[in-house]
């Protein structure tokens, strides 16, 4: 730990009782881990079970994120408190029993397939104390096509999803049986979503139980004062490591691949302020194109995030994520923006992940060209057909229709100061906390086969810290034919590398036919039916790179070659790393190979 | 031959971190129990101290001792260290083709925090370089997809002397379903490769899940050279040394197995230590308390382990992971659940930048330990705190086997702590010891509730050398009314590994539905099942004063991927009322585990297991009477002091007052002490907060009552 320095140190406030705060916001993040616990082991749909792509949070009564343990943060940075507020807008006499559901684009829900549950925890006084939140990414949210990113929307009616803004499901800890059947009518696998609907009802009512406990323990007055107390602490912390930064302002520029709706791509700018003196960070977000005929929108909760995971991904791990932390940054959005306030009708089915990606990286990346040991280099793209949406009748015995989103091998990580990319990072937004599926559950479930999975050598973005190398992925049906839907990007715009560091190798999806011959390449956006016999080729990004490969220090190059990551001729040419015969560092050459330019 | 007798005995070891603690049982006088430091170099010679000092007990020499000996019951934390330390074998690992990365990849996720982008990726448990593809593939209905080419095989299997390989490790896809390539090239490598230890996933695990069948034979190959070079030499030394009895080693799923099984499976001895704790805790839960749901804990000197009994049964878990939890390397296998908690004795408490107290996650471990210790440690941790509050007596910490600073505990946290919170050192030790409890209630709080138990209402049950010191402000956190604190508290885990029966599981996967359900498939698996269960009766379980057969089945509703552990209430499921009964009992089951039940759904059943236990005699647990002639259940450090002193010490509700101690050796049956006091043994300090009581029991143990007003 370092100190504060004492120029900048905000003296002013009063020292907090550092036990008290400490015991409590253990109590709090208990309460959001039993929430995650109780949803992680009763869902039904893989992509909850098995990737984990759920978040649980507690707000405070004023619509504040208190706690929000191991969640997504695409999840809940923002969004929970726009649709807390707007619960109490919408629902102005809540009592102890309700339950809401939340997943509209246009009242603080990230995307239409992440439905959040809402319940508002009510004293023994009737008083509003707390909202807690349950949000699971459904395996299907009903759109019109089987996928939940339905890149192809041109607007939410062709989307077609249910769209649910703040509709109550529960009174009384009784359910709506009116509302549920909506759902059961319109989407696909319908005892698969009761399942996932149930295990949302049950972390949210186990939130609930837990906050009343404490309610009754130590008494509202004293948690209010922790509330106000761990708000301002996260904000001391926020102000001290903003103030650690160097002062600027950078504008970085990327590009989406080309879907229908936006046949040239779509061009996304950001512009980040950093200012140490008052420890504050702004991101500009407002010179961006229109809302466009596309799923691709943002909402203004994923904008929001998006902005927000960038500047924490910088900052490090010092900074708890809380409505504190948070005062000290500003996100301006515009209305009817692509990256900004969706206007309804505008389709916003995509937006957890291409250009909330997008947004997120070029904020961790303006940060990294503002100084050295800042920001991050950008993460893989994340969505190529090992993570496509599978569909189709089981044809075997006992077998029916069915619909799930695999996660299959994708890495994605991207170099940063310290550390290389992670394996298993995904994204920016999922930040390494997503699962991957098993080869052989995913084979016993559907009827399909996973022919091959490996690591892509010299597929990293190079760098003094090098991205991860992306992944192969080949997989076809077994006895019926396969209808695969994705959204992906990286393959005409890879992931970028930042101060010297090279960006990572293109994403590419392919169909090989049963002769073994490799087609051409399918596009960002694609829906597919693969016959038998036929294999989905997906080629995932590779993370980029931070800083100049010829820093990277011969030993790692020397274990990237032994273990395959980076071949010989790689090592020489990238990162002027000779290596003898017998593998081992062939120092003369190396100095000779990083002293010429 | 008999396997016990009334003149004969049986030893407990438990090979720990910093001690080797020994419990000896048969002999008319109770249990005997004794403690030495580990000798990390040679753990034998810590485990020869340990019978030198019970031969001095008994006043025989200790070739005398071991021959008296039937079994030697021995817990090791050998494969742990191996593994923590990179020190097992160079393995090989031989995959299906076109999935070389499997352990590479993990199963996803595995970042430790949301934006700490520190860390780098964990390196695989077998390197990449030394990972090759086999031409075969078998489908998910067991079908051949792909024969294996033997052809090429051999001619890989050649290449692997080049890369100096000691151990090959086998897992190809769907072997669970159709074993027929691994066997063959299990065949192919005994062939070219002659010596070389190897292990088939099927074989060792067979469970559904490529990643952690993968890690299973992993580990456990490059486990076997070393592991049976280590028990092979401490039978050898054993025999030298006069005993002639069985060598039993505890397995990490609470059961003990002969040495040469383990040395053919040595992943099962991972962690066989901390598996013990809950053996004896269940013995003493019912022994002193009559309850069988309990929460065991085992502090030591800086560490601290939790588990939960619920209903008198084992913790389980499938998450068996070596080494850090996150970048660890998962077992594959369950196993007896013991969750350490990141907040015991050696945990170091800090202040950050805002002013926010921490304690944890670093640690300073036993060496070098906490600033006491004076070892090299500077920095303030938990221990520091409770005896900068007079809770730990320097002078008579572990019995006096090590004398702390206090000065350097006191100014470790004045300087870590009270400075930056603007507390005097007696609130800043309070205040950290406070944190660490409040970790180690989340953590308990988080088990039970997995478990589907109320904390509030739950006994308590203290072992090690450490637990004394919170387990009153734990129990009171979680409203739990009586702690017990065993006599032998100290070597719990040894005591426990006493108590273990001979114990086998076997498995294998069958996924069938409680819908359309296939009776011929499941009674063909359990009955193969029950005849390896037979077998194992007739073989090592031979003479056994009894052997039992328990049945379960990992099941789930359909789509989940997670299955839950379900008992069998027989070794049959033949008409339709038994499959009803199934059924019934999982929703249950996950009713009380997640509070929701679908009734309407069916059931998956996915891992059929049956488990074998074969009872060698369990020894009388009773202590030697503290008033027994000899005292000799005592250690030899007990300084036998039998006056009632008092001590400086400080209690977060009272504050600084001179606080009663009484020494457990003075106390008999029935005697009461209220608190603020302390109740010490050579081997521990039993803290008993104001308003808190402590009574001695006829079994030896303390009983704690944290709640207790009316005084």
């Amino acid at each position: 730990m370092s100190q504060p320095d004492a120029a900048r140190e905000p003296a002013a406030a009063p020292q907090p009782d550092g036990l008290r705060l400490a015991l409590l916001n253990n109590r709090f993040e208990g309460i959001s881990r039993a929430m995650m616990n109780t949803l992680l082991r009763t869902a039904r749909s893989a992509i909850l079970n098995t990737a984990r792509d759920f978040s649980c949070c507690v707000l405070t009564a004023g619509d504040e994120l208190l706690a929000m343990a191991e969640s997504l943060p695409i999840h809940v940075m923002s969004g929970p408190d726009l649709m807390a507020a707007h619960m109490k807008q919408a629902h102005p006499n809540l009592k102890r029993g309700d339950a809401f559901l939340n997943n509209s684009p246009y009242h603080g829900n990230s995307h239409a397939a992440d439905w959040s549950l809402l319940v508002p925890v009510i004293d023994d006084a009737g008083v509003h104390r707390y909202t807690v939140l349950a949000k699971a990414h459904l395996a299907d949210c009903g759109n019109a096509i089987p996928t939940t990113y339905s890149a192809a929307a041109r607007d939410v009616y062709e989307e077609g999803a249910l769209i649910f803004p703040c509709v109550q499901v529960q009174h009384d800890y009784q359910d709506r049986a009116d509302v549920l059947e909506m759902a059961r009518t319109r989407i696909r696998v319908p005892e698969l979503w009761h399942g996932d609907f149930l295990a949302l009802l049950g972390a949210a009512r186990i939130g609930e139980r837990r906050l009343l406990e404490l309610l009754d323990e130590l008494g509202p007055q004293a948690l209010a004062d922790y509330e106000r107390d761990w708000f301002d602490y996260s904000e001391r912390r926020m102000a001290d490591a903003i103030g650690r930064l160097p002062a600027g302002r950078a504008v970085t520029r990327g590009r989406h691949d080309p879907v229908p709706g936006a046949p040239d791509g779509v061009p996304v700018q950001v512009a980040v302020d950093v200012d140490p003196q008052a420890g504050r960070i702004a991101v500009d977000l407002t010179d961006n194109p229109d809302c466009l005929p596309c799923g691709l929108n943002l909402t203004r909760a994923t904008s929001k995030t998006a902005a927000m995971i960038g500047i924490f991904t910088g900052l490090g791990a010092e900074v708890p994520p809380n409505a504190g932390s948070f005062r000290r940054i500003e996100v301006r959005l515009r209305e009817n923006c692509v990256v900004g306030i969706p206007r309804h009708p505008h389709s916003c089915s995509a937006a957890t992940t291409n250009l909330s990606e997008l947004t997120a990286n070029l904020v961790a990346g303006a940060l990294a060209e503002l100084g050295e040991g800042c920001g991050m280099a950008a993460t893989g793209r994340n969505q190529p057909p090992a993570t496509g949406v599978i569909s189709g009748v089981d044809p075997r015995e006992h077998g029916g229709p069915f619909v799930n989103q695999l996660m299959l091998a994708v890495t994605g990580g991207a170099g940063g100061p310290v550390a290389d990319g992670w394996l298993t990072t995904l994204g920016i937004g999922a930040a390494g906390f997503l699962l991957r599926d098993s080869v052989e559950i995913d084979e016993m479930k559907y009827p399909i086969r996973v022919h091959e999975q490996r690591l892509i050598a010299d597929s990293e973005g190079a760098g003094r810290r090098r991205g991860s190398p992306g992944a192969h992925v080949e997989y076809g049906p077994v006895g019926c034919e396969l209808e695969v839907i994705w959204l992906s990007d990286g393959t005409e715009n890879p992931a970028a590398g930042v101060r010297g560091g090279l960006d990572g190798a293109p994403a590419q999806q392919r169909l090989r036919s049963a002769d073994g011959t490799l087609g051409g390449e399918l596009g960002t956006y694609a829906q597919v039916t693969v016959a038998p016999g036929e294999r989905l080729v997906s080629i995932s990004c590779g993370g980029a790179g931070y800083g100049p490969p010829r820093e990277r220090e011969p030993a790692r190059v020397v274990a990237d070659v032994r273990e395959g990551y980076v071949t010989r001729e790689r090592a020489r040419d990238t990162y002027r790393v000779a290596l003898h015969p017998d593998g081992t560092l062939d120092a003369d050459t190396t100095t000779r190979l990083r002293e010429t330019r | 031959m008999p396997l016990i007798n009334d003149n004969r005995l049986r030893f407990g070891v438990d090979t720990g971190g910093t001690f080797t603690d020994l419990v000896v049982a048969g002999d008319s006088g109770g249990l005997r129990i004794f403690k030495r430091p580990t000798t990390p170099a040679d753990p034998v010679e810590g485990l020869l101290d340990a019978l030198d000092a019970a031969a001095q007990d008994f006043g025989c020499t200790r070739q005398e001792l071991l021959a008296r000996g039937d079994q030697l019951v021995f817990g090791t934390t050998r494969a742990t260290n191996a593994i923590v330390e990179g020190a097992t074998a160079r393995t090989a690992l031989l995959t299906t083709a076109g999935h070389p990365d499997t352990l590479t990849l993990r199963e996803g996720g595995g970042r430790p925090s949301l934006f700490d982008y520190s860390h780098e990726y964990p390196a695989p448990y077998v390197p990449r370089a030394l990972t090759f593809e086999i031409p075969e593939r078998v489908g998910a209905g067991g079908e051949i997809v792909t024969p294996l080419d033997e052809a090429k095989t051999r001619a890989l299997l050649r290449t692997l002397p080049d890369h100096h390989t000691e151990a090959i490790a086998v897992c190809l896809l769907w072997s669970i379903v159709e074993p027929a390539h691994e066997l063959r090239l299990g065949e192919l490598i005994a062939e070219e490769l002659p010596g070389i230890p190897f292990t088939l996933s099927h074989q060792l695990n067979p469970a559904l899940r490529e990643y952690r069948r993968t890690s299973s034979a992993a580990i456990d190959a490059s486990l076997k050279p070393l592991m049976s070079t280590f028990l092979q030499q401490l039978g050898e030394r054993l025999r030298g040394a006069g005993f002639e009895g069985r060598l039993l080693i505890m397995t990490s799923s609470g059961g003990t197995l002969d040495a040469h099984a383990v040395a053919a499976a040595p992943i099962h001895s991972i962690g066989s230590g901390p598996a013990a704790a809950p053996v004896a805790g269940r013995h003493f839960a019912q022994l002193d308390a009559a309850r069988d749901t309990a929460i065991v804990t085992d502090a030591g000197g800086t560490t601290y382990d939790v588990s939960v009994l619920r209903d008198g049964v084992l913790p389980w878990t499938r998450e068996s992971v070596v080494g850090h939890p996150t970048f660890g390397f998962t077992t594959g296998f369950p196993s007896v659940d013991t969750t350490s908690i990141g907040a015991g004795g050696g945990s170091i408490a800090w202040v950050d930048d805002g002013g926010l107290l921490h304690v944890g996650p670093q640690s300073a471990g036993a060496d070098p330990g906490p600033a006491c210790y004076a070892r090299g440690g500077v920095r303030a941790t938990v221990t520091d705190a409770c005896v900068a509050l007079g809770w730990i007596d320097p002078a008579y910490f572990l019995g006096g086997e090590l004398t702390l600073d206090g000065d350097a505990a006191r100014a470790a946290l004045q300087r870590d702590v009270g400075g930056p919170l603007g507390l005097d050192v007696e609130a800043a030790a309070a205040a950290v010891v406070q944190l660490a409890v409040e970790r180690m209630v989340r953590v308990i709080e988080e088990l039970t509730l997995q478990q589907g138990i109320e904390p509030a209402g739950t006994v308590m049950i203290g072992g090690g050398g450490g637990s004394g010191l919170y387990s009153c402000a734990i129990a009171r956190r979680l409203g739990s009314p009586l702690v017990a604190l065993p006599a032998v508290a100290a070597t719990l885990s040894a005591t426990g590994v006493l108590l273990s029966d001979l114990q086998t599981d076997v498995a294998e996967t069958a996924v069938l539905s409680s819908g359309a359900f296939d009776h011929a498939r499941a009674e063909q698996v359990l009955r193969r099942l029950e005849l390896r269960c037979r077998e194992f009766a007739e073989g090592p379980g031979a003479g056994a004063l009894g052997s039992e057969i328990t049945y379960s089945v990992e099941a789930r509703y359909p789509q989940q991927v997670w299955e839950i552990e379900l008992p069998l209430r027989s070794g049959s499921i033949a008409t339709p009322a038994d499959v009803a009964t199934l059924r019934e009992d999982f929703h249950r089951l996950h009713e009380s585990l997640f509070a929701v039940a679908d009734r309407d759904a069916e059931v998956e059943l996915v891992t059929w297991r049956a488990r074998i236990r074969c009872d060698l005699g369990s020894p009388d647990l009773e202590i030697a009477t503290p008033d027994a002639s000899t005292g000799s259940s005592r250690p030899q450090s007990d300084r036998g002091v039998a006056v009632l002193t008092t001590r400086r010490a400080h209690f977060a509700a009272i504050g600084t007052t001179d606080v009663p101690v009484h020494r457990v050796a003075d106390l008999s049956p029935g005697d009461r002490v209220e608190g603020p006091a302390f109740v010490e043994s050579p081997v521990t300090t039993v803290v008993v907060e104001p308003g808190a009581s402590a009574e001695l029991a006829a079994s030896g143990t303390l009983l704690l009552r944290p709640l207790e007003t009316n005084r």
